[in-house]
């Protein structure tokens, strides 16, 4: 058993891929349509070991869950990055709202932002190993 | 998140939350830049990129969900409906519905009835019909599927 497939829900699924793919820099693997809806995943640039689904949030149940998060600032998916600080100044260069700037807590530094589509997420840089 | 940005961002939630409630006349959006405390300027702006939509389009956008809940799940008409969900002439709900979903309310409420499973995917149930579509189409989907 491995961990291949992980999801998101997204209020609109042609927007999360803009900001997935224009602003954050993933790759889409499948788009697949499945009546109004989509299969529709990315992966992180030349790399296929995790998929990330971006779902539609249709459900009300998971609408309602997702609002309850967002509105307590929890972010719901979290990315790890070589280099926070140059990714935070790209995406506030490409108008991306973060609701918590850089800042280090113990053993990793994080940001948190808004992707547009109803969640917040957690940008994570652990400390260099000495 | 520093005490004022934590404001801000609790009154653009707030101002959400205005804009997508049921009410009988829509708030405007200098309204709700007035509850949020900013400019509508400076309000669209931070909305924008809080919610990745002006307020119109976010306005626009709850209610076409809304209209999409009430039509799989209840039995009220397309009329009622588009009363109920804000718009007052069912001619430009009807059209913008169409636009935006891709077919006219009434046949949304029968294609969703007529689909098992219910209304509302979860969209991990997405998976399975979207590679049988692939199937179907007698794609290649060896090595597309998800798996090591």
């Amino acid at each position: 058993m491995r961990i291949k497939l992980t999801s998101i829900m997204v209020d609109d699924q042609d927007k999360a891929l803009r900001f997935y793919t224009g602003v954050l820099g993933f790759a889409k693997k499948h788009e697949i349509p499945v009546g109004e809806y989509k299969w529709l995943t990315v992966v992180a640039p030349g790399r296929d070991d995790l998929e990330l689904s971006l779902e539609p949030n249709a459900n009300p149940a998971a609408k309602a869950f997702q609002d309850a998060m967002f509105r307590q600032a929890i972010p719901l998916a979290a990315f790890e990055v070589d280099d926070i600080e140059a990714d935070v100044r790209r995406l506030k260069a490409a108008g991306v709202a973060f609701t918590t700037e850089v800042t280090r807590m113990g053993p990793v530094t994080i940001a948190v932002c808004s992707d547009t589509c109803g969640n917040l997420i957690q940008l994570y840089q652990p400390a260099a190993q000495e | 998140m520093s005490a004022g940005r934590a404001a801000a961002f609790r009154r653009l939630c707030r101002a959400s939350d205005l804009l997508r409630a049921p009410r009988d006349r829509p708030v405007s959006v200098r309204e709700a830049a007035a509850a949020a405390g900013m400019s509508p300027f400076h309000f669209i702006r931070r909305f924008r990129a809080l919610f990745g939509e002006t307020p119109r389009q976010f306005l626009i956008r709850a209610r076409i969900d809304r209209a999409k809940v009430l039509l799989a799940s209840s039995d009220r008409s397309v009329t009622d409906v588009c009363l109920e969900v804000g718009f007052t002439s069912l001619g430009s709900f009807s059209d913008l519905f169409a636009r935006r979903v891709g077919v006219a309310p009434s046949v949304y409420r029968r294609r969703v009835r007529a689909r098992a499973g219910g209304a509302a995917p979860g969209c991990l149930t997405l998976m399975a019909p979207a590679f049988a579509t692939f199937e179907k189409r007698g794609r290649a989907v060896a090595g597309r599927l998800p798996r090591s």
